[in-house]
């Protein structure tokens, strides 16, 4: 069963120093959500409309990939530039069903985006209302 | 003592997901093995025709986890490819990088669930916590760990900036030190060498008698890897080496995914290096003409086939994917044979199968010409009832 | 009096505890070396109580009641070994002229149990592991019994209480018989069923072995008994080996002195547990011939060689 092989012995138990010396050194792993963690810049998290800047176009109901964006009857003066818009609709999200692509994102015209990611990784909560919109 | 027969699946802590082996054994020689796949069956390929090319795109990305970006890269450029345009060379070195980092992180979490196979954990935890760097690399470039969204029909959606590149940079050379320490701990832990040695051995006749793919069929010295064979996006401008191994055992394809664990290193090294400047898509069209073509791409578990028919509309008129693990399974019912109980996990760990990629087919039997329904009820009283038939119970 | 030792102290609660205690160690220990955090000290505690409160299934079929008596016999089993080992002092309270032989057997009966349950369950998975389990059991038990006998013969003595007190006037039979002493702990992990020998209860092979079928309180029931098991095997190696609760030429007594002893127990213990959790982390999991094998052609030989050498030394007077 043991051969020699470019110098390296064959055995049992390769990996113990190694092993060892990770007693003395931290732990690879946190105990979150005792402690925060960080995500890069660029996350795809958590989707978020914002009403004042939605002027209702569509685009993101459109190019959704699973159909999560419902467009719902909304009436609201929207202030773009110098510019007011009457928008007739906004989006509601499936947040359930949304799976973070960023089409949405993408498509909207809007400057800064009415809809968009944040960096929001987490999607379990206690409150049902915060999880289904 | 009588032969038993033991079924392995659909549910089992072997698996990650569900496969059914009905395992004929004596003892713990295994006499006979039938395979029953498709447990994963989600319809994909018939929900892929009811959607225009941007969304089904996302819908390929999520065939599976570990290769998502194999599909969606496959899927988008054979689209592109229908209809007539190229993606700038700049997207197409992004989508190399990306599925060198894909095939790092897919090797790595292999290196970890076959370790976990025979009991070694210590192994399992070490390369999933180096399996975190890639993940890291691949938050950092995408956004998500997994189901990277990078692709579009023409190019890529984001960039890689200065600043990641240099993070990049950092990420591979510890990705580099920890597989050249996993290619050496392979050879020296004996443990491992006892299960794998000799196990699962398939020379190089069978291999290509089975059509295997990927790993399987370069760790029984074929040297097939479409990324030299047939070469795709940047492939033919990188130099990289083609992994074989002699051994053609669980020990061979072991060394093979090690070995081109380092061998991704360095490819996306380079393509760190020379990233070539340009844009990152080409507007595509919204319709495909009629044509058909099959996309071929080295996924991280050998070559992955995508055929694709547009009819000029904005959807495919059919698509059919055949996976690497689909082609691998006849090699593990093969290389059994002969075997023990204990080493079925061992020899399907080794294809590296992914459930999911796994079957796109359904068999319709048009013979009987009804349909039938049960309620759940009588699923429930049906299910009981063949298990007191089976086991004999009263 | 002797009640309140057999129930407190070093009696039941004390090994409930130490029991828990040992677990946490191990398991934080195994965590620790690869690179992890680990569970908190009340986990396992925390598994117990959260099993007992699990629904409770036992298949059909399956004999009920012999079912629900196996891990209570197992958990009594151990628990009885316990007693003979000495704790704190020199001798135990309960120790009687040769209980090594007793509890020699008590430490075989949980493996019997578990062949038992498992034969019985209905499930083929159990049948399997079942037959992995006995099979294992003659490969580890004659290389466990002569590990176990080689201090007894040394010392020319079958009572554990008798072998700690020669230890503590004269060396540690580690010094006298060391090859001993590593085949004694290597067949502990086999008798334990951890890797590299876990293979009754491969999981990724026959799901759980012969506990495939175990629920709520017979599984934690039974988890407790493998617990105690860890518990009172280390505390024979150590009281055979290493000496018990004594230092050599040591006189302890006294409060004081039987805190000290206490202390001294409670650290050798620990060492042999971190030896045991090395070993486990350390080493893939064998293959039931593989093992067969390996423990004919070098582990028995290896115990036989020990008992020979000291019959030779004996011979010659040199021990």
């Amino acid at each position: 069963m043991k051969g020699k092989e470019k110098g390296r012995r064959e055995r049992p138990g390769a990996l113990v120093p190694e092993m060892l010396k990770n007693l003395a050194t931290p732990a690879a792993t946190e105990p979150y959500p005792a402690v925060h963690i960080d995500v890069p810049a660029g996350f795809r998290g958590r989707i978020e409309v914002s009403d004042e800047r939605c002027i209702g176009c569509s685009k993101c109901s459109l190019v959704c990939p699973t159909e999560c964006i419902e467009m719902v009857a909304d009436e609201r003066d929207v202030a773009i530039g110098t510019k007011t818009v009457k928008r007739k609709r906004r989006p509601v999200v499936h947040v359930l069903s949304c799976i973070r692509c960023g089409l949405c994102e993408e498509s909207c015209p809007t400057d800064p985006k009415a809809i968009y990611l944040t960096e929001v990784f987490a999607g379990a909560y206690g409150e049902r209302d915060v999880v289904v919109r | 003592m009588p032969e038993v027969e033991v079924s392995i699946g659909p549910q089992h802590p072997a698996l990650k997901e569900p496969v059914s082996f009905k395992v004929i054994v004596d003892g713990e020689r295994i006499v006979r093995l039938d395979l029953d796949i498709s447990y994963n069956h989600r319809g994909i390929e018939k929900a892929a025709e009811a959607r225009d090319f941007s969304k089904a795109l996302y819908l390929i990305e999520r065939i599976c986890g570990i290769c998502s970006h194999a599909h969606a890269t496959n899927f988008a450029k054979g689209v592109e490819v229908l209809m007539g345009i190229e993606a700038p060379r700049r997207a197409q070195w992004i989508r190399v990088l990306v599925a060198e980092l894909e095939r790092i992180h897919s090797h790595l979490l292999w290196l970890g669930v076959a370790a976990h196979e025979i009991g070694y954990n210590t192994m399992f935890m070490y390369t999933w916590r180096d399996r975190e760097i890639v993940q890291d690399l691949l938050e950092a470039i995408s956004g998500n760990r997994v189901n990277y969204g990078m692709n579009r029909v023409g190019g890529v959606r984001r960039d890689i900036s200065g600043p990641l590149a240099d993070r990049i940079r950092d990420g591979l050379s510890a990705l580099e030190e920890r597989a050249l320490a996993y290619t050496e701990l392979i050879k020296e832990e004996q443990t491992l060498l006892v299960r794998m040695r000799g196990v699962g051995y398939l020379s190089t006749e069978q291999v290509v008698a089975l059509g295997s793919v990927g790993p399987v069929a370069r760790g029984s010295d074929v040297p097939f890897d479409v990324r030299r064979n047939d070469p795709y996006l940047g492939y033919g401008d990188i130099p990289f080496d083609v992994i074989t191994s002699k051994h053609g055992d669980v020990f061979g394809r072991v060394e093979v995914r090690a070995w081109e664990l380092v061998q991704s290193v360095r490819i996306a090294r380079h393509v760190v290096e020379n990233l070539p400047a340009g844009e990152l898509a080409v507007k595509a069209p919204r319709i495909a003409p009629k044509g058909e073509y099959v996309s071929r791409y080295e996924a991280p578990r050998g070559e992955l086939l995508h055929y694709l028919r547009g009819n000029g509309t904005d959807k495919v008129e059919r698509l059919a994917v055949r996976t690497p693990t689909l082609a691998n399974w006849p090699s593990v019912v093969a290389a059994l044979k002969g075997s023990v109980l204990a080493d079925v996990p061992v020899v399907v760990a080794a294809i590296d199968p992914c459930l999911s990629c796994t079957s796109r087919a359904t068999i319709v039997d048009l013979d009987g010409g009804t349909t039938k329904s049960l309620l759940w009820d009588e699923l429930v009283a049906y299910g009981r009832a063949y298990y007191r038939q089976k086991e004999g119970v009263g | 009096m002797s009640v309140l030792y057999l129930l407190l102290f070093p009696g039941f609660l004390f090994l409930l505890g130490f029991s828990f205690f040992a677990e946490w160690y191990d398991r934080k220990l195994t965590a620790r070396m690869q690179n992890r955090m680990g569970p908190p000290l009340l986990q396992p505690f925390a598994d117990f109580v959260k099993l007992l409160a699990k629904e409770d299934i036992v298949p059909e079929g399956a004999p009920a009641r012999l079912q629900a008596a196996v891990p209570v016999v197992a958990f009594a089993a151990v628990a009885t070994a316990f007693l003979y080992v000495p704790v704190v002092g020199v001798a135990s309270w309960f120790g009687f002229p040769g209980d090594l032989v007793l509890v020699l057997y008590l430490l075989t009966l949980p493996t019997i149990l578990m062949f038992l349950m498992g034969w019985t369950s209905g499930n083929l998975f159990a049948a399997v592991g079942s037959l992995r389990a006995v099979s294992q059991l003659f490969v580890y038990e004659v290389p466990f019994f002569l590990a176990a006998l080689a201090p007894a013969l040394i010392l020319e003595t079958w009572t554990v209480s008798d072998v700690v007190a020669a230890q503590s006037a004269g060396r540690w039979a580690l010094v006298l018989a060391p090859i001993g002493f590593v085949v004694a702990l290597i067949a502990l992990q086999a008798k334990l069923e951890r890797t590299p020998f876990d293979i009754p209860d491969a999981e990724t092979e026959i799901v759980a072995g012969p506990l495939t079928e175990l629920t709520g309180r017979k599984l934690g029931l039974w988890h407790l008994a493998k617990d105690m098991e860890l518990v009172t095997g280390s505390a024979l190696v150590v009281a055979l080996y290493l000496g018990g609760p004594t230092l050599p030429g040591l006189a302890l007594a006294g409060v004081l002195g039987g805190a000290i002893a206490f202390a001294t127990f409670f650290v050798k213990v620990l060492l042999v547990l971190l030896v045991l959790a090395v070993l486990k982390a350390a080493l893939g999991r064998l293959r039931i011939d593989q093992l067969v094998r390996w423990g004919w052609t070098i582990l028995t030989p290896l115990a036989l060689l020990q008992i020979a050498l000291i019959a030779v030394l004996k011979g010659v007077e040199w021990l």
